[in-house]
């Protein structure tokens, strides 16, 4: 039977392999659009997260109402992969593959979806901006074609513990992570900070994805003596967290994520508790008044679906693909995959919503800085309390 | 405090914790006894039940005293809509296509609920604090866990004296053992069957109203209580009102031990592993009468 | 549904001379697909198959022996993991998978023996709590990669030279599905297969019978881990990444969903539920509002009021009303899954037109 099966195999194969090798590359570039894809949860349990990919949108959206670029209109094509992998690379071949292909991936929310087709788009060349992930695996080693902007969750730890330690003179630092990527990796770099000033974490606890009942986890916190928590976890853990610590009357310096940088939603759903936290952003606030950010959060209301919210995510949508737009730009009219990536590789310092971006040759992690802020006791003002830091 | 003196605390957290996978359990085993479903959809129906309250203490601006009752109703509503629309519906249905049609309900819930009111988590305002509580002994007692546990007390209770006392209960019980006779007896088991859907909605729904205030409002909130309910259910016997209760408590004070003592890693599979030696001995649950099958 | 007149009409590989032209058909279709479409057909293709293996092995059990699993994500998870660490270790592609699939048994004879005392509800927990056992250790072992799992090798056999990767891949996948559906197909018309079936029936009754219980039960637990670990092994390679966070209990969920609607106790069901609901998974999209507005009549206001009561960003969960709805239609309308629907279609037509 398999013999056979490959005798047809075979027979099959000489008979159409010419034919399939002389099928057209598909570039997704034509004399008056750029085809753009972006995968993003927009259900399941990720969905939170899918704002990212609809702040892309928006970008895209504004530069198309304002003419394009260089006389081309960008089509989007933003597909909801549930953070499902087997969806995400599903999702994407079919649009590359598909007349007239995809000029180049936009962000696209998570590590593990992006970890599938990393090699696949890699192999083909299509140019990549911007994945929504603060992850090592993106700039490890570096791809030609791929541009990392997310700023290492080790290095917003680090920075966070240093301030703990040097301006906060807090001794006990405890760590309190989630057990995935994004977790370990903010783990990771604490303890290797930590052990630099000399220090050992308080205790180190852990918290699965799917707990809802963190008792025995901040009850372990609590005993640890710790004057500070280091809260490597989701929106959802942390509101638990605040919860449950202001229930065993446990009140230790939080210092949290980028990835809860969103304050007026963490004061919305932890009913009010988001107060004197110390946490680390990776892009301007979304109240700011500076006008990379203001010229945005002015168009929002008509370019917003209904029921959308101006937060930090939906703005790190735009703020992830702005280097690709300015890539773009720099291309000239003349656009082709190399001639791309080589505008990109001409970026310096570029300031968009997020903190400084710079490529070169070989350079492909473009953001590096972060800041570090606080909530007051009300929680609703927001102090600076370090400029835009780059960590080493 | 040394080793062993957080031990009342993490207990007096894990019976918390605990009174809610017992409400989930309790739900579970009510239709269970009387239908022989399993019904996946009870955690989801809990969530929706407690959106539908969310909506109505924020959206129409309704006291909480008000708003509870009203998602109750909405609850049980749900639960009689979802027996008489599509259990009753089954032909000649087998256990495995009974579950196949709860996961059906579970999706279409889910869905609604998400399209409804979107992914990001919400808070249920309550009019108390979390920092308010109690300390006795050294245990400190936050009054919303307290609470928690009375709403959970007072509901197994008042179950458990509706069910063996009243008329409507025995009506179940009947239906329960021989539907053919019971029939016969003239119970109208039909209506039987969607009372006690629209009960375990209930019951299922008021775990809802319990998990939100002290966690968030969201689609996926009551997928890990659920299945913590479920595993009580069985560890009590899957048939058995006080075995679901006990089932609950025991799942809840065992994950605490063993999340505060040995590991928080494998917290919330550790119940699973105690289930299993548990059934190795006792293969019907804790407090189910053992089930021989004649031939 | 045929009737067989004698006992060697039932071990014919094939019944009908149309029935083997077809398949033969099939098999062509599938064999001559890598040379004519491109990578995204035959990635749905191979997840399609992938699915097809682990419901045909979820099959035995749950539709030929009467036992349930809400834990074969957890096969499915060791089947991926050793193939994954085997083939790091050196070891050539074909005999990873084949220890892969024979380790994901070594666990299912284990999972067995406390099936042996329990039955319903209680097999349920005990398997779904292996499944959440087996997620949960995968993503925790450092020595499994913590929590983005090891590094998949590249995978470099070739069944037909001159064919790109993804060509090899797809071979070995439809191939492998395809001696499954031999294997399990053949198995049920042997000792064996009809022992399965007697415990399903009536467990007391086959071990008066003398069917060794012991045996038998934890016999279909391992051969149902074998396939579906087999499986596993095939979506490492076919995804090129392993994530402990993949193989939820959902997963465990989706098997079932695809033996029952398609149909217990079917082999055609199996690939019927596989192919239906791999297809409802890649494929369901949310609707737009734009889809609302384009609606006759009625279109401009639904969508008003749509966008007035829920919210435009959820719309994507649409999907899950309308996965659901199937699913409970189908189960609804046909107890026996598409396999009994098939079966009225085929019964329909041959009377036709009385």
């Amino acid at each position: 039977m398999l013999k056979k099966l490959g005798n047809i195999a075979a027979l099959a194969a000489s008979l159409w392999l010419p034919l399939s090798a002389s099928a057209a590359e598909l570039t997704g570039v034509t004399d008056t659009e750029i085809h753009i894809a972006q995968w993003g949860p927009q259900t399941g349990p990720a969905a939170p997260w899918g704002s990212v990919a609809r702040g892309t949108g928006m970008l895209f959206q504004m530069i198309n109402d304002a003419g394009g670029i260089h006389g081309r209109k960008i089509v989007y094509h933003m597909f909801d992969d549930q953070y499902n992998p087997a969806k995400t690379v599903a999702g994407v071949k079919e649009l590359v593959e598909k007349e007239p292909g995809i000029f180049a991936i936009a962000s696209g929310v998570g590590t593990s979806p992006g970890l599938a087709v990393k090699d696949y788009l890699m192999e083909r060349g299509i140019p990549w901006v911007g994945p929504a992930a603060g992850s090592l695996h993106w700039i490890t080693p570096p791809q030609k074609a791929l541009f990392a902007v997310y700023p290492l969750y080790a290095d917003e730890a680090k920075l966070l513990v240093r301030h703990l330690v040097e301006k906060e003179g807090k001794k006990k630092i405890a760590i309190f992570y989630a057990s995935d990527e994004y977790g370990e990796n903010g783990h990771r770099g604490a303890v290797a900070e930590l052990q630099r000033l000399g220090l050992t974490p308080a205790i180190e606890v852990s918290v699965n994805q799917a707990d809802r009942d963190l008792k025995s986890h901040l009850l372990k916190l609590k005993e640890s003596g710790a004057d500070a928590v280091l809260m490597w976890v989701n929106p959802t853990h942390a509101v638990i967290t605040l919860k449950t610590a202001a229930a065993l009357q446990f009140s230790p310096q939080w210092a949290t994520s980028s990835t809860l940088s969103d304050v007026p939603l963490m004061q919305t759903i932890t009913g009010g508790l988001w107060k004197n936290i110390i946490f680390a952003s990776f892009s301007e606030l979304p109240d700011a008044d500076v006008p990379t950010v203001t010229k945005y959060r002015a168009a929002f209301p008509k370019y917003a679906q209904q029921g959308e919210r101006w937060g930090v995510f939906f703005m790190a949508g735009i703020g992830f693909v702005e280097p690709m737009v300015e890539g773009l730009r720099r291309a000239g009219r003349n656009l082709t995959r190399e001639s791309f990536i080589a505008a990109m590789e001409s970026i310096r310092d570029y300031k968009g919503v997020m903190g400084a971006i710079s490529y070169g040759p070989g350079q492909r992690q473009g953001q590096r800085a972060v800041f570090l802020a606080r909530t007051d006791d009300t929680g609703t003002k927001v102090t600076q309390l370090t400029p835009w830091t780059e960590v080493k | 405090m040394e080793f062993l003196g957080a031990l009342p605390q993490v207990m007096f957290s894990g019976i918390a914790a605990g009174a809610v996978y017992a409400l989930l359990a309790l739900a579970m085993v009510i239709i269970y006894r009387t239908t022989e479903v399993l019904n996946f959809a009870q955690g989801d129906m809990a969530m929706m039940t407690t959106y539908v309250a969310l909506a109505m203490i924020v959206g129409s601006g309704l006291p909480l005293y008000a708003a509870v009752p009203l998602a109750l109703a909405f609850a049980a509503g749900l639960g009689a809509f979802a027996e008489f629309a599509c259990l009753r519906r089954a032909k000649e249905p087998s256990v495995l296509g009974l579950i196949i049609i709860t996961l059906g309900i579970e999706m279409i819930v889910f869905g609604f609920a998400s399209w409804k009111w979107g992914g990001e988590p919400r808070d249920m305002p309550i009019p108390l604090s979390p920092y308010d509580g109690i300390t006795a002994g050294g245990v400190i007692m936050s009054y919303l866990e307290l609470i928690t546990i009375a709403v959970a007390a007072l509901t197994i209770g008042a179950l458990f004296l509706f069910l063996n006392r009243s008329k409507a209960g025995l009506a179940m019980r009947a239906t329960q053992q021989n539907r053919a006779v019971a029939r016969l007896m003239g119970i109208r088991v039909r209506r039987v069957e969607m009372f006690a859907w629209a009960l375990a909605a209930v019951v299922g729904g008021i775990a809802g109203l319990l998990v939100g205030p002290a966690t968030t409002v969201e689609p996926y909130m009551m997928w890990e209580p659920m299945m913590k309910g479920f595993a009580a259910a069985v560890l009590g016997g899957m048939t058995s009102l006080p075995g679901a209760a006990l089932g609950g408590a025991i799942i809840g004070i065992v994950e605490n031990l063993f999340g505060y003592y040995v590991s928080t890693a494998f917290k919330s599979v550790v119940p699973f592993a105690a289930i299993l030696l548990m059934l190795t001995v006792k293969p019907s649950g804790l407090l189910a009468r053992h089930y021989v099958k004649k031939v | 549904m045929d009737m067989k007149r004698s006992y060697y009409e039932d071990l014919r590989l094939f019944d009908t001379l149309p029935l083997s032209l077809w398949l033969g058909v099939a098999v062509l279709a599938l064999a001559a697909a890598p040379a004519v479409f491109g990578n995204y057909p035959l990635y749905v293709i191979g997840y399609i198959a992938i699915n097809v293996i682990v419901a045909l092995g979820l099959n035995v059990l749950v539709g030929y022996t009467g036992q349930i699993s809400l834990g074969h994500a957890g096969f499915f998870a060791i089947g991926a993991y050793a193939v994954t660490m085997l083939a790091n270790a050196g070891l050539p592609i074909l005999p990873a998978l084949l220890l892969a699939g024979l380790i994901a048994a070594a666990f299912g004879f284990l999972l067995g023996l406390p099936a042996l005392r329990l039955e319903g509800p209680y097999l349920a927990v005990v398997t779904l709590g292996f499944g959440l056992t087996v997620e949960t250790i995968f993503a925790k072992a450092a020595f499994f990669g913590g929590a983005t799992g090891p590094a998949v090798p590249a995978f470099d056999l070739v069944l037909v030279p001159g064919f790109s990767r993804e060509q090899n891949l797809y071979l070995l996948i439809v191939a492998t599905a395809g001696l499954s559906l031999l294997a399990v197909r053949n198995l049920m018309h042997t000792r064996v297969g009809r022992a399965f079936v007697a415990i399903r029936d009536s467990d007391i009754a086959a071990s008066c019978a003398g069917v060794d219980l012991t045996y038998y039960k934890t016999l279909a637990f391992a051969v149902s881990a074998f396939f579906t670990g087999l499986g596993g092994g095939l979506f490492a390679f076919h995804l090129g990444q392993v994530d402990p966070t993949t193989f939820n209990l959902m997963l465990s969920i989706l098997f079932l969903a695809m033996v029952v609607i398609g149909g217990v106790g079917s082999i055609l069901g199996s690939v019927l539920g596989a192919v239906v609901i791999s297809l409802l998974n890649l494929k369901l999209k949310g609707l737009k509002m734009a889809d609302f507005e384009q609606l006759p009549l009625i279109g401009h206001e639904l969508a008003g009021f749509l966008g007035r009561n829920f919210m435009e960003t959820g719309m994507a969960n649409i999907q899950f009303i309308v996965y659901g709805t199937i699913l409970v239609l189908i189960m609804l309308f046909e107890p026996l899954g598409l396999y009994g629907i098939w079966i009225r279609t085929k019964r329909y037509w041959r009377t036709w037109p009385f």
